[in-house]
């Protein structure tokens, strides 16, 4: 870990001015010089890792009293950027309303870690690819922009085959983001000139060319809230994994069905474990929709949601492995009591 | 440290209206001060100069001049003394650092010393009570749930918040939440057996 | 009594609670790295991220400038540390391959430097900053790889001694009914011990204090002795507590001399606690393996013809091998029999000893084929055990001491509820989970080596005992006070125990499960010599003779197997005739059939085991069998383990308690070696992937269900003066191939490459 300046943020304000000061670079995530603190479970890992460098840690935690406030109004879910992932997993009118929420919040990490991890830090976290962690491997493009890309021709088991670039094929690693994506999410962003809102889907950037830009946030901004439409009862998350537990996704689906008489009046798809960003099943999505439910039609919607997947060396099986993924959430999303 | 209380509920919300700040963040800020060689002034300009840092650890308060960069657990550790919570991976992927603050399991690896001020912190060392063994301890001894005792410390810690979370009702449930602690002799069928006993002692002591 | 303290059976001890509990419950427990330190500096290992060429230089520059460091020791300016001989050729080593010594590389990860600062967190930003220019050659990474080299095990390797043979096996194959041929592989794998590879060095004048887990300190004392080139009387190694080592802590790693150079030339202490990465090249593994497995046999199962052939991966310069064909080849009657063993020389650490080191990987190749041959003959698998049992092995007919298998057999089979099982593949379904049902024969050889120990006992009935034991999770303490107070005749809480110490009476290493057979043997002959002397002192007065024959029980030699003696010691009217309140002994022990030369070599830290095939006129071999209930969910492939069922016999158990656990253990640590374990190799650059605990996959909590354990009695009168067989790598032996077998089961898949995930499943 490289020295840093602490700073204890008293308020929203002094945060962002502290972390906007101190932030000149372009690049938020990697070489930011100030990094705003949450839970700390990926800044404080790859600092360690001397992955990230920042010259200034703003610890955001006094914030929680403002924005870790849980709501629900007629057609809204607000979750504060800085509840934590294990008390918004363990509300009930969540566990009711969205059990997606819940769902990817309880099949994510360790019961230490989610009594860690804000919801804002959560969505940002940071590719497990072996060689991103490994700062001597020199040959990694979003950590050495231009170098070259280790896992391509490496051991590429966990990586990505959808959304992914010849520049960078790392695995978006988390599990709640599918959820606001599948959910269609906004996010309420708290910078210098005030409030902004954007949709969760234009959070993340893919790697295309530029790998090592993963968000659209500009220096100094901060995630203050979540905002999720609703309510989705019959939504449900499906994971993947080699252990029972304590595992990323090997592929996982966040599923919300909209379903009357058997017709899926709207059906949402995100997955997880199988690309480069949160994903969202767009072409899966429009084949099912107003349709009845029926294997058949399941069977070409999982299709299509993989027809453009690049799988590589060690990770062939996450397309046929995703595609089952998705039917079974459906499946599981269809029969769920509510 | 058996007290309830100690042990605060998830946030739970009325519709249409807002609640209060998840429980577990402090609300009083208070900033680390760059250690001078007067103890001087909160000078942050030198990010290398050590911190001066005061922790609250099993109810005593520990004055400790650190490395800003320190980890709670390297605090323990190397600063006080306390090195019943043990190091594991150092990277949030095993457990064996567990320790409570506020009355919530957390690791300590991956939690600076200097973001722990101000808050409760409980380690193993502060589970006896006069040299009487908390029942966690206890059920560990009686279920032979452990082998090499490395991982120990981090699974009590971890048990006795699975027992106040209220994930002990079933031993499934208590499988998943153990779930964030390793323990590569896999004692895990004992660890079950005595999170289940000690949950029913903690119950009973709760009523008594 | 308990399910977790079960109740003993015929020759068992009393499950008492372990003695180091209350200690390992509380915090107290001393693990090395937390041993506190007057003033220490805090070292930080830099490793080398080529596995081949040339270090042409260091820019320091950076490291240097951070606030802290005291000092960078490379090859360029690090002490010229003596070589040291591989452990498994008569040395202490667990590789030849010395860091800091020449600009050369020789795997990925070998330590290049060693930042020492004022504060951890320095020395971790200093050795992050540390440039290091290469030249880096093409390295050869595995099997296959270009530029690897094969050749016979048998020649190169102190400890591998033969290629068992007996019989035409070519002949007796090719005139065989049924035939089986297949190939099985099996990973390199990592024994990841929770505590991590830690090394605190404190000199004080001419005098070395090495606080380190290790299983052997007798062994590392003396090695880092020879390393530094003085008096091993002037090294001591303490270890209370090992924090797991499944043989990674059994061999000296080159640190530890490293370490030790370093505090005596900052006149400093010194620690080193070594990341979880880093643990993956600076200490060994369990290297990669490949079998081919050729079995004929009659309609009625009889075996008639039996080839195993193996490759094995090592290091350039250490001939490393496991060599189970002595295992695999004496199992079952078979007239005809071959096998062979290499070993392929890669670019990669060396690798050592893991938790049942020839038999993980070679018995999963065998039982995998006994699984096919059942398929094969369309008969039951444990059947076919029965019809291959014997009791004398078929290379040169010596018989076992004892063989319980069949008894293992019947005892798990009926609690698994083996008759429930469904012969057919694919036959046994619950909603989306198709079962199976697998089952496979696990054994490990009975080995005892050379110890001493010094036993005080008091008129008060207090006991001290000490030996050079380990307590690494295999329950030392606990045993070892039991040996003592069965023997005494005194309740064990009146006994002491200290082990973890070279200054105490040298003991063997914690390896090859001969820790028990050896030390409780020690304490049982040295607490004799206790009892002898009160003896003798109570018949030097004639009107006692008599009487004292009963009181202190010295009638009955040799001493049960057990240990027990129903007749305790008057202990106040022997101390009383002996006039003194004290008797302390010290004695040897050394098993039957141990070399002449053994006492010597204990002191100098080297073993002289016995036991398994390799002892003259009998063999010795604790055995298992082990049941397994595996589910693959036929949408997403996962595998799951709700059920496992180990039955085993090892002789006197010397506490039902820590043996169940102990063997509990060693069933998940096969299913988790079968489903999870692997470290993934970048072939490009010869480097381990996935060296940290979130990729490299163990269980957690949630992957375990029902594990039950049965401890089936036997008594065995030949083997040691404690009755005891070891048991702590007896239950991870048979669990890889039962997994396969039940997901054979399960799927009518045959998975014969290790780990099986769920991309391997095509159903």
């Amino acid at each position: 870990m490289r020295p840093f300046v602490y700073q204890r943020a008293s308020d929203a304000p002094s945060a962002i001015q502290n972390l906007a000061t101190a932030t000149a670079a372009n690049n938020v995530l990697t070489e930011a010089s100030a990094q705003p603190l949450a839970g700390g479970t990926t800044l404080i890992d790859l600092m360690k890792l001397d992955v990230m460098r920042p010259k200034a840690v703003v610890d955001i935690n006094p914030l929680a009293a403002s924005w870790s406030n849980v709501s629900l109004d007629d057609d809204n879910l607000r979750l504060g950027a800085l509840a934590r992932m294990s008390d918004v997993a363990a509300n009930p009118e969540i566990q009711q309303h969205y059990p997606v929420i819940a769902d990817t919040l309880k099949l994510a990490a360790s019961p230490q870690l989610r009594n860690m991890a804000s919801l804002g830090g959560n969505v940002l976290q940071r590719t497990r690819c072996s060689y991103f962690r490994d700062v001597s491997y020199h040959n990694c493009n979003k950590r050495n922009p231009g170098s070259g890309c280790a896992a391509l021709e490496g051991f590429n088991r966990s990586h990505a085959v959808l959304g992914t670039s010849e520049q960078c094929i790392a695995t978006y690693p988390g599990d709640f983001a599918q959820a606001l994506m599948a959910l269609d999410a906004t996010v309420e962003i708290t910078g210098r000139s005030g409030v902004r809102k954007i949709r969760f889907s234009d959070l993340h950037k893919r790697p295309g060319e530029s790998p090592q830009a993963e968000t659209t946030l500009s220096p100094g901004e901060l995630i203050s809230a979540f905002l999720i439409p609703g309510p989705w009862p019959r939504s449900v998350y499906l994971k993947v994994r080699d252990r029972q537990s304590y595992e990323f996704a090997l592929a996982s689906a966040a599923v919300a069905l909209d379903l009357q008489d058997e017709v899926m009046r709207d059906a949402r798809i995100a997955l997880g474990g199988v690309a480069a960003v949160p994903w969202r099943a767009r072409e899966a999505e429009a084949i099912l929709k107003g349709q009845k439910f029926d294997d058949a039609l399941i069977d070409r919607a999982a299709d299509a949601a993989f027809a453009d997947a690049r799988p590589h060396r060690h990770n062939v099986f996450k397309v046929a492995l995703g595609k089952r993924v998705i039917s079974r959430a459906l499946h599981q999303a269809a029969t769920m009591e509510i | 440290m058996t007290n309830q209380k100690d042990f605060p509920a998830g946030p739970g919300f009325n519709r249409r209206t807002f609640i209060g700040a998840a429980a577990g963040t402090a609300v009083a800020p208070i900033v680390a001060k760059a250690a001078g060689a007067s103890g001087g002034p909160a000078a942050t300009s030198d990010p290398s100069l050590p911190v001066d840092v005061s922790l609250d650890i099993n109810s005593a308060t520990r004055s400790l001049r650190i490395d800003a960069r320190t980890t709670l657990l390297d605090a323990l550790r190397e600063h006080t003394g306390l090195t019943g919570s043990k190091k594991g991976c150092d990277h949030g992927q095993c457990g064996a650092c567990t320790v409570l603050i506020n009355g919530r399991r957390v690791l300590s690896c991956l939690t600076l010393a200097v973001v722990a001020q101000g808050q409760r912190i409980v380690t193993i060392e502060g589970l006896a009570e006069d040299g009487e063994l908390h029942p966690m301890q206890q059920a560990f001894v009686d279920q032979d749930a452990f082998q090499c005792g490395y991982c120990t410390p981090g699974q009590i810690m971890s048990g006795i918040a699975c027992v106040r979370e209220g994930h002990a009702g079933s031993d499934d449930a208590i499988r998943e939440y153990m779930s964030g602690n390793i323990c590569r002799c896999a004692a895990y069928p004992n660890i079950v057996a005595a999170v289940r006993q000690a949950a029913r002692a903690m119950s009973d002591e709760q009523k008594g | 009594m308990s399910i977790t303290a079960p109740e003993p059976k015929a020759n068992m001890g009393q499950p008492i609670p372990r003695y180091d509990a209350a200690a390992k419950v509380t915090g107290k427990a001393q693990y090395a790295a937390d041993v506190p330190l007057v003033n220490p500096a805090y070292a930080c290992l830099v490793t080398s991220s080529i596995a081949k060429g040339r270090i042409d230089g260091f820019d320091m520059t950076a490291a240097k400038q951070v606030r802290g460091v005291i000092d960078i020791v490379t090859h360029e300016n690090a002490e010229q540390l003596k070589e040291a001989k591989l452990f498994s050729n008569g040395g202490y080593a667990g590789t030849t391959i010395q860091p800091l010594k020449s600009a050369d590389v020789a795997h990925t990860g070998q330590i290049v430097a060693v930042v020492v600062a004022e504060t951890f967190e320095a020395a971790q930003q200093a050795a992050y900053a540390m440039k290091v220019n290469y030249t880096a050659a093409m390295p050869s990474a595995t099997f296959d790889s270009a530029g690897t080299t094969s050749a016979p095990a048998k020649g190169q390797l102190a400890q591998f001694k033969e290629d068992p043979k007996v019989g035409d096996f070519a002949k007796a194959f090719n005139d065989a009914e049924i035939k089986v041929s297949a190939a099985y592989e099996t990973p390199p794998q990592h024994h990841n011990p929770m505590e991590l590879f830690a090394t605190s060095c404190v000199w004080l004048g001419d005098s070395l204090t090495i606080y380190e887990p290790s299983q052997y300190v007798y062994g590392l004392k003396n090695g880092v002795a020879e390393q530094l080139g003085i008096d091993a009387d002037k090294v001591r190694v303490i270890n209370a507590y090992v924090g797991g080592a499944f043989g990674s802590k059994g061999s000296m790693t080159p640190r530890t001399a490293i370490i030790a150079s370093i505090a005596r030339r900052l006149g400093r202490p010194v620690k080193l606690v070594a990341t979880r990465a880093q643990g993956f090249t600076i200490a060994t593994f369990r290297a990669e393996t490949r079998h081919e497995i050729q079995i004929g046999a009659r309609r009625d199962g009889h075996l008639t013809a039996l080839r195993h052939e193996s490759w094995e991966v090592s290091s350039r310069p250490d001939p490393y091998a496991v060599g189970g064909t002595k295992t695999t080849t004496r199992l079952y009657a078979c007239p005809n029999i071959e096998s062979r063993v290499s070993i392929v020389r890669a670019d990669r650490n060396t690798p050592g000893f893991m938790r049942s080191p020839p038999e993980v990987p070679y018995m999963f190749a065998l039982e995998s084929a006994m699984d096919e041959l059942a398929v094969a003959l369309n008969m039951d698998p444990v059947e076919l055990r029965r019809v291959n049992d014997t009791a004398k092995e078929p290379i040169s007919g010596k018989p076992y001491t004892s063989r319980s298998l069949m008894a293992c057999y019947d005892q798990g089979a009926r609690a698994f509820e083996w008759e429930k099982r469904s012969p057919q593949p694919k036959s046994m379904t619950e909603g989306d989970w198709l079962i199976g049902y697998g089952c496979a024969t696990s054994c490990y050889p009975t080995q005892m080596a050379p110890a001493a120990a010094r036993v005080r006992l008091q008129r008060d009935g207090r006991v001290r005992v000490e030996i050079a034991g380990q307590e690494i999770g295999n329950g030392a303490y606990t045993v070892i006070g039991q040996a003592a107070a069965e023997k005494l005749g005194v309740p064990v809480e009146k006994v002491s125990v200290f082990i973890g110490d070279s200054d105490l009476p040298p003991a063997p290493v914690a390896g090859g499960s001969n820790s028990t057979a050896s030390t409780c043997s020690t304490v049982i002959k040295v607490c004799e010599q206790v009892r002898q002397k009160l003896f003798e002192a109570l018949t030097s007065n004639e009107s006692l003779t008599n009487e004292a024959k009963g009181t202190v029980g010295m009638g009955q030699t040799p001493s049960t197997p057990s240990a027990s003696n129903d007749r305790p010691l008057d202990l106040e009217r022997a101390f009383d005739a002996l006039g003194v309140s004290v008797v302390e002994e010290y004695g040897e022990w050394k098993p039957e059939g141990a070399p002449m030369d053994s006492f010597q070599a204990m002191y100098k830290g080297q073993v002289r085991m016995v036991g398994g095939s390799e002892m003259k006129d009998k063999i010795a071999y604790a055995f298992g069998a082990e049941f397994v209930e595996v589910r693959v969910n036929k949408w997403t492939h996962e595998i799951r383990v709700p059920r496992l069922v180990g039955a085993f016999a090892a002789g006197h158990i010397m506490n039902p308690r820590t043996a169940r656990s102990q063997l509990m253990g060693g069933l998940i640590w096969g299913m988790s070696s079968a489903l999870h374990e692997a470290t993934e190799l970048d072939e490009r650059y010869a480097r381990y992937v996935n060296d940290n605990l979130a990729d490299y996959l163990v269980p957690v909590n949630a992957d375990v269900s029902d594990v039950d354990v049965i401890l089936v009695a036997e008594q065995d009168d030949h083997i040691n003066p404690a009755g005891v067989k070891g048991i702590g790598e007896l239950g991870n032996v048979g669990t890889n191939a039962a997994v396969c077998n039940a997901i054979f089961h399960a799927t009518g898949q045959r998975l014969r490459k290790l780990p099986v995930r769920l991309e391997k499943l095509e159903i």
